[in-house]
């Protein structure tokens, strides 16, 4: 009966808005993510940054990240660590706090660096043409 | 005129022709002669007698082929290619060598007349490398254009596997030819044009039929001040451009005309431009100017203008130049023409700059109190100083040169200070017979001349008739005095002017010559000169040096031969486009543009006022000129009344008008007034003897700050320095 009137959608968003803390938390989230979910929290990594999982959802929407509180909304795919990122995007179902096989090599970058661009650290390519007015030099 | 006169242009001649009954009018009654009328194909035209058949086509609006035919070089007819028929005789006869007779009919597009082109084009073709589309003249090629034209559809050329065609080795004439000899097809035009025209006879060909070659008999580079006008003049790729060499395309150039001012000639040049630069430079035919010249300092400095830019303005900051804003510059050098009360402002204008600086900055410093406005090439104040234009004017004209019968130079070498005005005395005297004389050091004016020595005070020998040539100077029809503004500068500078008006006056008097007719001529070497000296320019450097100002400002003034020694407490602000000594001893760097960018007026050496092409903007943060002086005036709270380029314009209308009536040359003639002016002018001839700077072709190349900046310039010089040094 509950289905037909359509009642358990809004008991399911009633549980959404109390799995994410309440109606402030929520509209935050859904101002952060534009979406809310119900998941389990998988891990964090050291950057603040934390996964989720729910099976309910259909592959490609179950598994996904809340990035860091302090990126607000600069939040940008490549802030996702690379041993985050073979979970994330299914290349493994380990994560990687629960996988102890995982390979360490020397040339693997010791830090993850998110992509720069548009921060004052963004990298500009220089010109190794001559150019074509050589200006004085005094 | 088929044929030169043999004897002058080989140089055999020994003895002066000096009595003035040798000179001969002959053009002049050539003219009055009765015309002969031809028909081409079947259309009547008159023409003198003597007129070759090519030239009464080009009367009657035919143009027939040609390659080796120059109408400013004598005619060698020997590529065949201008072949017609002529009704009534066996054989195609060649037009450019054939002159006309009475009743003739040309047939310059009949059957046998397209046998015959096309049998010369098939010939020349054979012997012609099949490289068009690695070679620099495709595009502008005369040998292209008439293959289209006038050539067969078909070849008969068979030797596809390259057995044995003709190849001759590339030589090696200077860093601005670049030579592929397998190209040449023989006209001889750079041959007739190096001893005609530029007075060199290196050029020649050895050898006949299929081994002829065009060279320098011995392994020698082609060294003149004229030499890139060959380049023009070469029909294929063989002698190109070599600077330019694989740059650029004629069709994708940009064309803008514009005005030399690396000499006071004005010549009138094409500026081709791409891409932001300046790919070379091309001179524009004006009779009256440069014919179809130009100067190899014209020609090849351009690449000067990419090199020593001042694209940012400086500050020194420090004892240390270094970029600002313009903002930072522009309140800088304000705060100092603030302090300015009177004459503790001075200006030295520089040798590039444009009417339209010269009259901003003029009229600022005037709003400031001041009038010590000076040029590098300072004019003495004496007598009539630079009120009465005629004074430093070449009055006569550069074309009315090629008309005295007796030219007398006074410490000036026409040949490095204004090339072109060196070919017009050299036409002179290959083809009117010109006398010269020269006081002065021995040089090389590529023609025969008389040194009259060195010493200044023959110009009063000359005067009183003491002097052996004063005779021959005397009994001329059309006597010329060429004085160069270099001697100007001399302590005795007004001396030399005032007895030179003297000297003038007196010939003049007693020639019957036309009214219009101007014995006394200066010959400047600045392109800015005459425009500020209309202006009002009147200063010299010795005047600022003496008045010790608290602000100077140099407009380009690089070549002033001013320390910062000179001027200890002085803030100096330097206006121009190229780093160099001005801008080395400034507080204040403010960019400006060269003259390939901006439009500018100039008024050239005769006093013709002509105006330069923006073919680019100037780089950076550059400006105008004019621009930054009109900006400067509003922060140093003296508003100039000018908005745009027009507004100055009527502005400098205001203060000399004919600065704005471009193309044409303004006349001035208050000689007498000006002598009279001159008797007042004490003084007397120093010692030294004259002396002029540009002695040798190697000081011909670098005088300014762009042909300084210039690499193929410096590659010239070292190249003139070392062809001098194997000829000792």
């Amino acid at each position: 009966m509950a289905r037909v009137i359509g009642l358990d959608k809004f008991v399911r968003l009633i549980q959404i808005i109390r799995h994410n803390g309440g109606i402030f938390k929520s509209l935050r989230a859904l101002y952060l993510r534009e979406e809310l979910k119900i998941g389990t929290l998988v891990g964090e990594d050291k950057y603040g940054n934390r996964y989720y999982e729910n099976n309910e959802y259909f592959i490609g929407r179950n598994r996904w990240i809340e990035y860091a509180d302090h990126v607000r909304l600069e939040y940008d795919a490549s802030q996702v660590p690379v041993e985050w990122y073979g979970w994330l995007h299914y290349k493994t179902d380990l994560p990687p706090h629960k996988d102890p096989n995982r390979p360490k090599y020397k040339w693997m970058l010791q830090e993850h660096e998110p992509n720069l661009s548009g921060t004052n650290k963004i990298y500009v390519p220089y010109s190794t043409t001559r150019p074509k007015i050589e200006a004085w030099k005094p | 005129m088929l044929r030169l006169p043999l004897v002058r242009a080989t140089g055999l001649s020994s003895s002066r022709l000096g009595a003035v009954g040798l000179h001969t009018t002959g053009s002049k009654s050539q003219a009055s002669q009765e015309l002969v009328e031809v028909f081409i194909d079947d259309k009547p035209v008159q023409v003198p007698p003597g007129t070759t058949v090519l030239q009464a086509a080009a009367k009657a609006g035919v143009e027939i082929p040609r390659f080796c035919y120059h109408e400013r070089l004598a005619v060698a007819g020997n590529c065949r290619m201008c072949l017609v028929e002529i009704e009534k005789q066996i054989k195609p006869v060649a037009a450019c060598a054939m002159p006309v007779m009475k009743g003739w009919r040309v047939k310059t597009n009949s059957d046998l007349t397209r046998k015959a082109r096309e049998g010369v084009m098939e010939f020349l073709l054979v012997n012609h490398p099949l490289d068009c589309p690695i070679c620099d003249q495709g595009g502008e090629c005369d040998l292209q254009d008439q293959s289209m034209a006038f050539g067969n559809d078909r070849s008969r050329f068979t030797d596809i596997e390259f057995s044995g065609k003709r190849a001759v080795e590339d030589k090696d004439i200077g860093p601005l030819i670049k030579t592929v000899m397998t190209r040449c097809i023989h006209c001889t035009r750079c041959i007739r044009f190096a001893s005609e025209v530029a007075g060199l006879d290196d050029l020649g060909t050895t050898g006949r039929g299929n081994d002829m070659q065009v060279g320098t008999y011995v392994e020698k580079m082609f060294l003149s001040e004229l030499s890139g006008n060959v380049i023009d003049l070469c029909p294929v790729g063989a002698l190109t451009n070599k600077p330019y060499a694989f740059v650029a395309r004629p069709w994708e150039n940009r064309r803008t005309d514009s005005i030399d001012v690396l000499d006071a000639v004005g010549s009138n040049i094409v500026v081709s431009s791409r891409t932001g630069e300046v790919l070379r430079i091309l001179p524009r035919v004006n009779e009256d100017v440069n014919e179809e010249w130009l100067s190899d300092k014209s020609r090849f400095a351009c690449d000067g203008l990419k090199r020593q830019r001042i694209i940012t303005p400086m500050i020194k900051i420090a004892g240390k130049l270094q970029s600002v804003a313009w903002e930072d510059a522009l309140v800088t050098a304000a705060k100092a023409l603030q302090t300015v009360a009177g004459n503790e402002g001075a200006v030295i204008a520089g040798k590039l700059a444009d009417a339209e600086a010269l009259i901003a900055l003029k009229d600022l410093f005037n709003k400031l109190g001041s009038e010590v406005l000076a040029t590098e090439q300072g004019f003495p104040k004496d007598g009539s100083g630079i009120d009465l234009r005629s004074s430093y004017l070449l009055n006569n004209t550069i074309a009315g040169i090629e008309e005295a019968d007796v030219v007398l130079l006074i410490g000036t070498n026409p040949r490095y200070e204004a090339p072109l005005v060196n070919t017009r005395l050299r036409k002179g005297y290959l083809h009117g017979e010109q006398t010269i004389a020269l006081i002065g050091p021995n040089i090389d004016l590529s023609y025969e001349y008389e040194n009259l020595g060195d010493s200044i005070d023959i110009i009063t020998k000359l005067k009183n008739g003491s002097h052996p040539f004063s005779a021959t100077l005397k009994n001329a029809k059309k006597p010329l005095i060429i004085l160069g503004a270099e001697q100007l500068t001399r302590k005795d500078g007004a001396k030399i002017v005032s007895e030179t008006q003297a000297l003038a006056n007196t010939l003049g008097n007693n020639v019957q010559a036309s009214e219009d007719w101007k014995v006394l001529n200066v010959l400047h070497t600045n392109a800015s000169q005459v425009a500020a000296l209309d202006l009002g320019y009147g200063s010299t450097i010795e005047d600022v040096k003496q008045q010790q100002p608290k602000v100077l400002f140099l407009l380009g003034a690089d070549d002033a031969n001013i320390k910062k020694e000179d001027f200890p407490n002085t803030f100096i602000i330097y206006l121009g486009s190229h780093g160099d000594q001005g801008a080395t001893i400034a507080d204040v760097v403010l960019a400006g543009a060269a003259y390939t960018e901006k439009t500018g007026s100039y008024v050239n050496t005769e006093g013709r006022a002509q105006q330069t092409g923006a073919a680019l903007t100037p780089p950076g943060m550059a400006r105008p000129d004019w621009k930054v002086i009109r900006a400067l005036s509003e922060i140093a709270g003296h508003r100039l009344p000018y908005d745009n380029i027009t507004e100055v314009r009527s502005r400098l209308e205001e203060v000399a008008p004919h600065i704005v009536r471009y193309g044409d040359v303004e006349p001035a003639n208050f000689f007498a007034q000006a002598h009279e002016l001159a008797k007042q002018t004490g003084g007397s001839f120093l010692p030294d003897p004259v002396d002029i700077k540009q002695k040798t072709l190697d000081q011909f190349f670098m005088t300014d700050v762009i042909s300084r900046a210039s690499p193929t310039m410096a590659k010239c010089v070292q190249a003139a320095i070392k062809q001098r040094q194997t000829e000792l």
